[in-house]
């Protein structure tokens, strides 16, 4: 175990390096002056032309390509990660200002879509063929079907525009600031990211729940005597659900995707917001340190997700 | 002993009734496109996709409008015998916008998914087949590739490479080659231990020829069905770029571009049919492209029966 999990974390060593370059690659490709990003712009606007010649020189501006990258790694490894170009403010801050509203939406949707997809996949497996189950099936499609920036829009124009129940955007109105004035802000943006997913876990628990009904200790749960919803829920689910879990982590990157429009709609103000606010300023070393944020992210997630299915599953080993 | 008859019984029951009767038709050649035929959620699907884009194809013919003719006095009409879906915030009629907008939409969807098929298709079959080097070195840029959020990495790449339709195009089939190219090279990976292929090289024939004309064939039904359920992906993302301005180009209509609109909350509460529409076409056109998908996945895949 100890092995696997010590090779399993070396992995991501190379695979960060290669990604960390490709962005380096993209910040030295795209239009402006590499000194607006490292320096503060207060910095740069009182400093003479001769002056700028020499704190290039001094930051090693003129020093080969692989030089400068690795010192462009060893500032980020120190959390050093730039200047947003629009503000002048680190992006670091301005990262982490953002980060709760974003981690607030993205549990309230996988907690949703978990519970729904699982409750729903289960009723499907318990009576299948029957109407529930097919229509069910029909709605899956559908949901697959529908980009989920319209799920937004209808939900905006039904419940917040036309019935008036929900707030129409934003994480807080102003003068409230207790963190249950969020809750009803936060219902729509999480229930449409949610759907999204929804449909997926219901179809995985579906045919794991179906599996896990066939096996022979269902059986002998059945000739002992066990209620019938003994049966289904303790016994059949509870080994159903090992695979729906592992599905669900591997959810992670999508969410973090589906967060980007839905921020948009409902103008939550996350990293999605702050992502899609930089790419239309054409700020960009604030678009490439999101970037390479969200894929470290997905990385570390998907490193934890395969050390969990490890330890689920005996069998599987690296190599 | 009876035994009950099944469905089985029934329908060989109703065939030797028809060969008695002499009625009996001579099954069409090509079984994957009978049972295609018999997909019913499918075939309507493929009416759909067929009649949306002979229309977008033959635009001028199915509306007089210009989508790009500004009439400042038909502002925000709601729809009429004249515009039967209205006109929009400056005028211009939307059903002509939505017909003439199927036209970039479904060239963005279509020519991104064929890009990303002809990128990772070749890819994947060549060094599939081949192993060692070249192969490992791809697969760990797949990898590198893939584990970015697509919208994260197709924004980056709009920001580095500007905004233009066939940058947008460019950037799709950069980003979503990918999974083609995994399948493709899993299929190869298989087919390449079979006998056929030895007896190939044996008569000495040249890697390229057993390799793209000789085991790629054999491949090609589940690289259909991921080139058709890759199409439908597309276009949910074109929609949701244009939706935030940062797709195609504003000045040109696409369904995404449409629903750009909808941002404004005045509009979205007031004038329904200058976003509706086109939102119910992406769906029903995606949909309409993942019944098809579905469909061709079931008459491809031998383990599918029934």
């Amino acid at each position: 175990m100890f092995v696997y999990f010590t090779r399993r974390l070396l992995y991501l060593i190379p695979m960060l390096l290669g990604i960390s370059f490709l962005i380096y690659l993209g910040l030295e490709l795209t239009p402006g002056d590499i000194l607006s990003y490292l320096l503060p712009p207060e910095a740069i606007a009182d400093l003479k032309p001769e002056e700028l010649i020499a704190m290039r020189e001094a930051l090693g501006l003129n020093d080969p390509f692989i030089v400068r990258y690795l010192y462009w790694l060893g500032g980020i490894l120190q959390g050093d990660f730039g200047y947003s170009l629009a503000s002048g403010v680190p992006i670091s801050k301005l990262v982490l200002e953002r980060i709760p509203a974003t981690l607030e939406l993205s549990i309230a949707a996988l907690l949703f879509s978990t519970l729904f997809g699982v409750i729903l996949g289960s009723i499907s497996a318990l009576k299948r063929g029957s109407l529930m189950d097919n229509s069910l099936t029909v709605f899956g499609m559908i949901g697959v079907s529908i980009p989920e920036f319209i799920f937004g829009l209808i939900a905006l124009v039904v419940f917040a525009l036309q019935l008036e129940w929900l707030p129409v955007g934003k994480r807080l109105m102003p003068g409230y600031d207790s963190y249950w004035d969020h809750m009803p802000h936060l219902v729509m943006p999480a229930m449409v990211l949610g759907l999204i997913m929804t449909a997926g876990v219901m179809r995985y628990t579906r045919s794991s729940m179906l599996d896990s009904l066939n096996k022979e200790f269902i059986r002998t749960a059945r000739s002992k005597g066990v209620p019938e919803w003994r049966v289904n829920f303790i016994h059949g689910l509870r080994v159903a659900l090992i695979p729906v879990v592992v599905l669900i982590g591997f959810r992670l990157p999508m969410l973090i995707g589906g967060t980007v429009i839905i921020e948009q709609v409902f103008q939550w103000p996350g990293i999605g917001d702050l992502f899609v606010n930089a790419v239309r300023g054409q700020n960009y070393p604030l678009v490439m340190m999101i970037s390479f944020l969200s894929v470290t992210a997905v990385l570390f997630a998907s490193f934890l997700i395969d050390l969990l299915t490890a330890l689920l599953d005996p069998r599987i080993k690296l190599e | 002993m009876t035994r009950r008859p099944t469905r089985l019984d029934k329908k060989f029951d109703l065939l030797r009734e028809k060969t008695e009767q002499g009625t009996l038709k001579a099954p069409s050649s090509n079984r994957a496109l009978n049972k295609l035929a018999s997909n019913k959620l499918a075939v309507l699907g493929l009416a759909f996709v067929t009649i949306m884009i002979l229309a977008s194809v033959f635009a001028p013919l199915v509306t007089q409008y210009d989508p790009q003719k500004v009439d400042l006095r038909m502002m925000l009409k709601p729809p009429s015998a004249d515009h039967i879906l209205g006109t929009d915030k400056i005028g211009r009629d939307v059903f002509a916008r939505i017909i003439y907008g199927g036209q970039i939409s479904i060239l963005v969807g279509l020519g991104s998914a064929l890009g990303a098929a002809l990128i990772g298709v070749s890819i994947g079959a060549y060094t599939g087949y081949k192993g060692g080097w070249w192969d490992s070195t791809f697969l760990r840029i797949s990898e590198v590739v893939m584990s970015f959020p697509q919208i994260i990495l197709v924004l980056m790449l709009v920001t580095i490479l500007g905004q233009s339709l066939m940058n947008l195009i460019i950037i799709f089939t950069l980003t979503g080659w990918g999974s083609l190219y995994r399948l493709t090279r899993a299929q190869m990976l298989s087919l390449r231990e079979e006998e056929y292929v030895q007896a190939l090289r044996a008569f000495g024939l040249n890697t390229f020829t057993i390799c793209f004309k000789h085991i790629l064939p054999n491949a090609l039904g589940p690289i259909m069905v991921n080139i058709t359920l890759s199409t439908a992906m597309f276009i949910l993302q074109e929609a949701g770029l244009s939706f935030l301005g940062l797709g195609v180009p504003l000045n040109i209509p696409t369904w995404g571009n449409i629903l750009n609109v909808a941002q404004d909350l005045r509009i979205l509460q007031n004038y329904w049919w200058v976003w509706l529409p086109s939102a119910v076409t992406i769906s029903l056109f995606v949909l309409a492209i993942n019944f098809v998908g579905d469909g061709l996945r079931d008459t491809t895949d031998p383990t599918m029966q029934g």
